[in-house]
C-alpha cells in the first residue's frame, strides 16, 4: 500500500494541501513561497505560477497600499494581524460556494497573518490564512435582516403603519425634553374620526378599515420631514410637531381637513365621506410633563367634540374661566 | 479577607519590565507608522471587580464617550486588552494605516481594529519579552461605539474579583490622535507572572 511509505502520518505538505483554509506565505520581498491547493483551486493560479513571483505582481487586484502596511506590521512587531468579513468581505475576490443558492458575490473571508521567525529571531516570513466565511455571513446578514424587521414591527401600527402608541410616547418625551434643554417649540395634535361607530355600523368593519388606512394615507402625504404620526388608538390618531407652535399646527390641520374633504375613503364602489375632530395643544412653561400636552390636546379635541364635531379646537385659545368650568 | 495579587516587590519589578517594554514598543511603532510615537509610562494597579467601571471612565484625559477594540490575549497568561479611542476613533492615522480615500463605517471600523490590533500587539510583545513568554491573540472585535466609558464594563456580567491592569496612554503629536490601552488580567491568571517576576528577583 501506497501510505506505507508515510509511516506514522502524512507528510506535512499533503496535509497543508488537504486542509480546508486557504494557506500562502510571502517572504520580507513580498515573494510568495508557498501557495497551498485551497489557494490555487479558487484562485485558479497553481503553486507553479505563483510561487517564487511578487504577489501584487500576480495579483494586481490586491489593495496594495493597505495590505502591504499590513504585512510590514507583522515584519516589524513580530505581532499577528487580522481580518473580518464585516469590514473587509474577502482579501482576494473568489468565487463562493452558493452559485445555486445565492445571497454573496463572492466569498466572505476571515484572514490571519502569522509572523514566521527563522533562526536568528527575526520575522522571515509571513503565513496567510484565509478561512470560508461565506455561510456565517450569510446567517449573520439573515439575523440582522430580521432584527431590522422586528424594530420596524416593534415601533408601527399594524393596519395603519403609522407608528404606534408606544413610539408616539417615547417620541413625545424626547422632543419635550429637547426643548426644555435647548429651547424651541413642540405641538401636539389629537384628531378622531367623527361618527367612527357609525361608519363600521353602516358599512361593516372592512370599510372602517379601509377609512383608517386611508386617514393614514392622508396624514403621510401631508407631513413635513421632522413630523411624527401615529395611531394612538382606535380612530384616534396623534401628531407631534417639533419646531411648530399651535398656530403652525392649525395650519397643517386645515389642510389635512381640505385633503379629508377633497379625497374621501372608497371601499370598493361606496364612497364614505367622513370628518375628523381635532384638539391642539403647544408646549409653555406652564406645561409640566409631556403627558400634560397630550392632555391638554385631549381635551380640546373634547371641546372640538362638543362644538358639534368637524372642528378644531387650540388649547391654548380656550378662555380660562371657561376651562376652569370643565375641570 | 482580600489576597493582594501582587507583593509590593512583585509589583515594583513588573512597573520595570513593563517601563522597559513601553520603551521597545514605542520605537517599533515609530518606526512603522514613520512618525514619532508617545507611549506613557504604564501604570501597573490592582483592581476589584466593583471599582473597574469607575476606574476606567476615570483615566487620564479620557474622553467621556468612547469607541472600544477588545482583544484576548493567552496561552501563559490570560487575559484581555481594551484599547478606547475618542469619539473621532482614529481617522487622524488613517493613511499612516495604509487607508486610502474615503474612510467609510466599514473601513472606520477596521482601521480601529487595525490600529487597536498593532498597539496591543507592541506592547505585550514587547512585555512577553521581558517575561521570556509568547503571546497569542484572537483577532479583535469592537466592544463599543461611542459609549460613556462609565457602562463599558458592566460589573454584575463579569466572574472575576479582582485583577491586575496595565493602563498606557497612546499618542501621536503631530497629528493630534491619542488613545488608551488598558491591559486587564483576572487574579487567577497571574501564577505565571508572579513565578517569573520571583525568578527575577531572586536573581538580583
Amino acid at each position: 500500500m501506497s501510505t506505507q511509505a508515510w509511516h506514522a502520518s502524512p507528510p506535512l505538505e499533503y496535509i497543508i494541501d488537504h486542509v480546508n483554509v486557504g494557506l500562502f506565505v510571502v517572504n520580507r520581498d513580498f515573494e510568495v513561497v508557498l501557495w497551498n491547493r485551497f489557494m490555487a483551486l479558487h484562485s485558479g493560479k497553481t503553486a507553479e505560477e505563483v510561487v517564487g513571483h511578487n504577489l501584487f505582481d500576480t495579483f494586481p487586484e490586491l489593495p496594495q497600499r493597505w495590505l502591504q502596511q499590513k504585512l510590514r506590521s507583522v515584519f516589524l512587531l513580530k505581532n499577528a494581524a487580522f481580518t473580518a468579513w464585516e469590514q473587509r468581505p474577502y482579501l482576494f475576490k473568489f468565487p463562493h460556494n452558493r452559485p445555486i443558492t445565492g445571497g454573496v458575490d463572492s466569498m466572505r473571508q476571515n484572514c490571519t497573518f502569522q509572523p514566521i521567525t527563522d533562526d536568528s529571531g527575526e520575522v522571515a516570513y509571513v503565513c496567510v490564512s484565509i478561512f470560508d466565511m461565506t455561510d456565517a455571513s450569510i446567517y449573520q446578514e439573515r439575523l440582522q435582516e430580521t432584527k431590522r424587521q422586528l424594530e420596524e414591527i416593534s415601533v408601527r401600527d399594524g393596519l395603519t403603519h403609522l407608528f404606534n402608541r408606544r413610539y408616539l410616547e417615547a417620541c413625545l418625551y424626547t422632543e419635550f425634553d429637547r426643548v426644555r434643554r435647548y429651547g424651541g417649540r413642540l405641538s401636539v395634535i389629537i384628531l378622531d374620526i367623527d361618527h367612527f361607530k357609525y361608519i363600521n355600523d353602516t358599512y361593516g368593519h372592512p370599510t372602517g378599515d379601509t377609512v383608517l388606512i386611508h386617514l393614514a394615507e392622508i396624514l403621510r402625504n401631508n407631513l413635513r420631514a421632522s413630523d411624527i404620526a401615529g395611531r394612538y388608538g382606535g380612530e384616534e390618531f396623534a401628531l407631534i410637531l417639533p419646531n411648530t407652535d399651535p398656530a403652525g399646527a392649525a395650519t397643517l390641520t386645515e389642510r389635512i381637513r381640505h385633503a379629508i374633504a377633497e379625497h374621501p375613503a372608497r371601499h370598493g364602489d361606496t364612497v364614505v365621506p367622513f370628518s375628523i375632530s381635532v384638539g391642539i395643544s403647544g408646549l409653555t412653561d406652564a406645561v409640566p410633563e409631556p403627558e400634560a400636552l397630550v392632555k391638554n390636546a385631549d381635551l380640546a379635541l373634547y371641546r372640538a367634540k362638543a362644538n358639534g364635531r368637524d372642528s378644531v379646537v387650540r388649547y391654548d385659545e380656550i378662555a380660562a374661566d371657561d376651562l376652569s368650568d370643565s375641570q | 479577607m482580600t489576597v493582594e495579587p501582587l507583593t509590593e516587590d512583585q509589583s515594583d519589578a513588573l512597573q520595570e519590565l513593563a517601563n522597559i517594554a513601553m520603551g521597545r514598543a514605542g520605537k517599533s511603532l515609530s518606526t512603522l507608522l514613520d512618525s514619532f510615537v508617545i507611549l506613557s509610562v504604564p501604570r501597573v494597579t490592582v483592581v476589584d471587580v466593583g471599582d473597574v467601571a469607575d476606574t476606567v471612565a476615570r483615566m487620564a484625559n479620557a474622553p467621556e464617550i468612547g469607541t472600544a477594540v477588545r482583544q484576548a490575549f493567552f496561552p501563559t497568561v490570560r487575559g484581555e486588552a481594551i484599547t478606547i479611542f475618542g469619539p473621532e476613533g482614529c481617522r487622524e492615522i488613517a493613511d499612516l494605516m495604509g487607508h486610502e480615500g474615503e474612510l467609510g463605517d466599514s473601513q472606520e471600523q477596521e482601521l480601529l481594529l487595525d490600529t487597536a490590533n498593532i498597539l496591543v500587539g507592541a506592547v505585550l510583545n514587547g512585555l512577553g519579552e521581558q517575561m521570556e513568554t509568547e503571546f497569542k491573540y484572537t483577532p479583535p472585535s469592537i466592544l463599543a461605539v461611542r459609549t460613556p466609558l462609565q457602562q463599558l464594563l458592566n460589573a454584575e456580567n463579569l466572574d472575576w474579583t479582582c485583577a491586575l491592569l496595565i493602563e498606557v496612554n497612546f499618542s501621536l503629536d503631530e497629528r493630534g490622535f491619542t488613545c488608551h490601552m488598558l491591559t486587564l488580567m483576572p487574579e487567577n491568571s497571574l501564577d505565571y507572572i508572579r513565578r517569573t517576576l520571583d525568578e527575577m528577583l531572586e536573581d538580583l
